[in-house]
This record gives structure tokens, C-alpha cells and sequence, in this order.
């Protein structure tokens, strides 16, 4: 994949927490390297921009919080790797608080990986460059 | 001649004098199976004997007065024609005042019908039941057996009364005994769905704002740097510091209150293999104190991996957290097969246990720590001089211990530390004892 190392990457955020919005858009939003779609607050609205987007105008991956109101990281991984429209997008799921359970069910249903949310700036570069070293 | 006539006449007296013995033995048996005499007088020689008779009858009239039953004979209408003194306890009235009564009198209203049922039902075959009896207040549960007699005087039915309330009683006990039982099963159920909240909880719920008072601890740090004094900033430095604390006392607490609803599967692992993959993991740490850590032949037992690789984890970042001063750690790693359960068991080549130890050249510590160090949150030395919560080597007995295990420290202060270990090759009901 050395080719699209170039390239610049679209990335769906869904957080309903606003701090951590605005944490992601703060600190990643000057990165040449990435266009940060508008956030989504839930995994429904996940959907309602898959619908709304027309095909080949999906996100390069989709970073879904696990502790959402409505439909939960988890929850929307499952129903996104279900879907053959969308089974090819990269997700990652990232929490407060990872433990076995989460990690393996993520991977289970297809997540590429599962991430501790970060508490610094550089937290926040480094978790953003692991992800784009695994898709 | 003559004496063959006389031979003769003495056997005809003979005889007719043992007939008339026959007669009279048999008319004897007769009146005793009959029960028409007390007592026989027998000619023995010259003397007469008497021998007074306890009929087979008598034996059974003192065996029902004295049994713990209450026996009656009713007549096909019901009356009472006898009555043990045993059921005249039962009801506070004398015998004599009993008999000719309607045995139904006796009965509580409620079970009035069912015993007529049963009335009836006995004289085609045998029947039980329980029903009230009820005379002057008092109530008395009982079981009645009925069964029908044939005597010379025409059909009766013999009742056979046992009082339950002795059972009754230990049922009613048994049964308050089960409901106190269950009672206390469900606040123990409730107890523990609390502990499974709390540790959603505290996994999510604290830890949530915890970061972010990390998150813009961080920020504000970066942005005050320059502008705030030296002071300031390490104030700033003591906040980010204890909440890095309190996130890994959070953590270590889940795991600790995780460790008892996980019964995960104990597999067959080489403990070589265990060691070898999280020294890998370890690497950074140990090259960073100039450890070594020395193991050879570890044997393959039954064990929770994951949980047994945390074993080995506290115990080895332990050793190097409590190392000397300026001299590199060295930790040995050994284990030998033992014939019991014990720490100070027989080295046996067959033997089901296996001892594993864990010796390291740290700082050590006093032998009167030697129990309380397995305590949760007890810690030996201040916060400021070793990181960590004290939770540690809770999680370790507590595995141990989950493995049908036992563990043990000795520790010379300025030497070192030993951790000894004893664990079964085979876990015998998959962790359930």
C-alpha cells in the first residue's frame, strides 16, 4: 500500500462527547494528510451519511467512539460489516477504557483494531499514525 | 396263653389310656387357640403344676396400649368400639368417655368430607390420609391408615392414628429454613450484580472525566510553559501525575474485581513459553534496569494463560520496581515437582504439584510483612519513592488461589525476596470446588 501513502485520507468521526470533538478537530484538523468529515454523534448517523453520500464518496475509514447513545461502536460495526455496500470501509473503535472483551469482540466483527482514547496532543498524532500504518 | 391274653389286655389299656391323653392335649389346644382358658393345671408325677397362659391376643392388647399410635376400632356406622389410652392423650378425654362416640366428632370441620371419603373408600381396601383432629380448642395433625377386620362379631375397621406434629414442625422449620436460605441467595445475587455495576462504573463512568482532567492538564501545561513560574508548573505536574495515579489504581481495581466472575478455561501451557512471551513484552523494562532474568525447565501444567502470564508479570516487575540502588537486578526462576500440596513438599519426579519459584537480589523486606503483603492496597514503602497501587500481588494470591494453589514470600531485608508457589499439574473440576 506504499502508493496510497500519499494520498489524502477522509475520516469519519463518530463521538457524541463534544470535548472529544473538539480534541480530534483541534489537533488533527491542521494535518495536510487529512480531510475530517463532519463529525456524527451516534452509529445511526453513521448510516444517514453512508445513505446520504454517493458511492465512491465514502470515508477512507470511520472512527467510531464505543460509548454512544443509540447504537454503540460495537453495535454499528456489526451492521457496517453486514453491509455489503459498506463491509470495505476500515473502522476503528476507540474508548476511555479498552479491556479484552472489547477488543475481542471488535475484532470479531471486523474492526482493523481498538484503540485507547489519548491524553495529550501528541497522543492524539500517534493514534492517528497508527491508524493510517494499519489500513 | 394266659400270658399272651394278659399281654394284650395290658396294651388295649395302653392305648385307650394314651387316646384319652390325645383327646385331652388336643382339646387343650383348642381352648388355648380359642382363648377360652387363663390357665392349665398339668399333672407332673405326683405334684400338680399350673401354668398360666399369655395368649397371643393379650401380647398385642398391652402392644397398643403402649405403642406411640393412637389405635381405634370403628363399627360400619362409624361408633367408636375401641380406643388405645394413647389416642385419649391425644384427645384429652378418658377411654371409657370415648367409646360409643361417632369418631367423626373428632374431626375438624374443613376435613370433614375428606374423611368420609376415606370412611368409605377403606372398606373396599386399605387407604391413608391426613386430616385435622379437633376436640377442646386444640388442633392435631395426623395420619390415619385404615384397614377393615373380619371378626366373629361381623366387619370392623381398625384406624391407626400417627401425630405428625412433630413432622409438621420440621417440615415448618425446614421449609422457613429453605425460604431464609433463598433470601439470602437473592441479596448475594443482588450483591453481586452491584460489584458487576461498579465495575462497569468505574471502568467507564470515572474513567471518562478522569482523562479529561488529564487531557487538559496536558494542554494547559503546554500552553502556561513560559508564562507561569517554575512553581506553577509543577503543581500542574502533581495533577498529572495523580490522575495518572488514579487511572491505574482504577484499572488494577477492575482487574482485581474482574478476577472473580472470570472462569475462564484452564489449558495445558508451557510456562517456558508463558515466561519467554512476556519477556519479550518486558524487554524495554528490564534493559532499561540492566536486569537478567534467569530460568530454565519450567514444567507444562493446567493453567488460565492469561491469568498465570499476570502472575508472572507482577512478580518480575516487583523485582525490578524493588531492586538495589546501583546494582542490577537478577531474578532466578525455578521450579521442581512435589509430592504434596505444600510449600515445603517432597521432591517427587511423579509428583502431582509442582513448587515454582521466584528469587530476586532486591531490596527485600521485613519477615513480619510476609502475610500482609497479599493484603489489597498494602504497601510496604511511601507513594513517592515506588510507583503502584498495592493491588498487585492481591491479583497474584487471589489467581493462585483460583488455581487450587498456594503462595508464600520470605524476604531478608538487603538480600532479597523469594516467592514460592504451589500449583497442581491438573486442575481437577475446571476451577469449580
Amino acid at each position: 500500500m506504499a502508493s496510497s501513502d500519499n494520498i489524502i485520507k477522509k475520516i469519519l468521526l463518530a463521538e457524541d462527547d463534544p470535548d472529544d470533538v473538539s480534541f480530534f478537530f483541534q489537533y488533527l484538523g491542521e494535518r495536510p494528510d487529512l480531510i475530517l468529515l463532519p463529525p456524527v454523534e451516534n452509529g445511526e448517523e453513521v448510516f444517514d451519511y453512508l445513505e446520504k453520500a454517493h458511492n465512491g464518496s465514502f470515508p477512507d475509514l470511520i472512527i467510531l467512539d464505543q460509548n454512544m447513545p443509540k447504537c454503540n461502536g460495537l453495535q454499528t460495526l456489526a451492521i457496517l460489516k453486514n453491509n455489503t455496500a459498506y463491509e470495505n470501509i476500515p473502522v476503528f473503535l476507540y474508548s476511555t477504557y479498552t479491556d479484552a472483551y472489547l477488543v475481542k469482540q471488535s475484532i470479531q466483527l471486523g474492526a482493523r483494531s481498538v484503540l485507547e482514547k489519548p491524553v495529550s496532543v501528541e497522543g492524539y498524532h500517534k493514534m492517528i499514525n497508527d491508524i493510517l500504518r494499519l489500513i | 396263653m394266659d400270658r399272651n391274653i394278659q399281654l394284650k389286655n395290658d396294651l388295649m389299656r395302653e392305648l385307650e389310656e394314651t387316646r384319652r391323653q390325645l383327646y385331652e392335649a388336643k382339646e387343650t389346644i383348642e381352648a388355648i387357640r380359642t382363648g377360652q382358658v387363663d390357665a392349665l393345671v398339668v399333672q407332673k408325677g405326683d405334684t400338680h403344676q399350673l401354668y398360666t397362659l399369655k395368649t397371643a391376643d393379650h401380647t398385642y392388647r398391652v402392644f397398643i396400649e403402649k405403642m406411640t399410635e393412637g389405635a381405634l376400632t370403628l363399627n360400619q356406622q362409624g361408633i367408636i368400639l375401641y380406643a388405645n389410652s394413647r389416642f385419649g392423650e391425644m384427645i384429652g378425654m378418658p377411654v371409657s368417655a370415648i367409646i360409643g362416640l361417632p369418631f367423626e366428632q373428632f374431626i375438624a370441620k374443613d376435613n370433614l368430607s375428606f374423611y368420609k371419603t376415606l370412611f368409605t373408600t377403606s372398606w373396599a381396601g386399605d387407604c391413608k390420609g391426613e386430616v385435622t383432629l379437633h376436640y377442646n380448642e386444640s388442633h392435631t395433625s395426623v395420619q390415619l391408615s385404615l384397614t377393615v377386620l373380619e371378626l366373629d362379631e361381623g366387619l370392623s375397621l381398625s384406624i391407626i392414628i400417627t401425630d405428625l406434629t412433630l413432622q409438621k414442625t420440621t417440615q415448618r422449620k425446614l421449609e422457613e429454613n429453605n425460604r431464609q436460605l433463598e433470601l439470602l441467595n437473592h441479596t448475594l445475587e443482588n450483591s453481586n450484580h452491584d460489584l458487576q455495576q461498579f465495575a462497569s462504573v468505574a471502568s467507564h463512568d470515572l474513567q471518562e472525566p478522569l482523562r479529561k482532567i488529564q487531557m487538559f492538564s496536558n494542554l494547559l501545561k503546554k500552553k502556561v510553559t513560559g508564562i507561569l513560574g517554575e512553581e506553577d508548573i509543577a503543581y500542574l505536574e502533581k495533577i498529572i501525575g495523580s490522575t495518572e495515579r488514579m487511572k491505574t489504581l482504577i484499572v488494577d481495581i477492575l482487574n482485581y474485581s474482574r478476577l472473580s466472575a472470570d472462569n475462564g478455561e484452564f489449558i495445558t501451557a508451557d510456562l517456558n513459553e508463558v515466561l519467554k512471551e512476556l519477556l519479550e513484552d518486558f524487554e524495554l523494562m528490564i534493559a532499561d534496569k540492566q536486569g537478567k532474568i534467569i530460568y530454565k525447565d519450567l514444567p507444562t501444567l493446567e493453567v488460565n494463560r492469561g491469568q498465570m502470564r499476570q502472575v508472572f508479570q507482577n512478580l518480575i516487575s516487583n523485582s525490578l520496581k524493588f531492586s538495589k540502588e546501583g546494582i542490577a537486578p537478577v531474578i532466578k526462576i525455578k521450579a521442581k515437582l512435589i509430592k504434596e500440596k505444600s510449600i515445603t513438599g517432597e521432591e517427587n519426579i511423579n509428583g502431582e504439584y509442582c513448587l515454582l519459584t521466584f528469587e530476586d537480589n532486591g531490596i527485600g523486606f521485613d519477615e513480619k510483612y510476609a502475610n500482609t503483603i497479599f493484603s489489597l492496597f498494602q504497601r510496604l514503602h511511601p507513594k513517592d519513592s515506588f510507583e503502584g497501587t498495592g493491588i498487585g500481588l492481591s491479583i497474584t494470591k487471589k489467581i493462585i488461589e483460583k488455581h487450587q494453589g498456594l503462595i508464600q514470600a520470605k524476604s531478608t531485608p538487603g538480600i532479597g525476596t523469594m516467592f514460592m508457589m504451589v500449583l497442581p499439574l491438573k486442575q481437577m473440576t475446571n476451577g469449580q470446588l
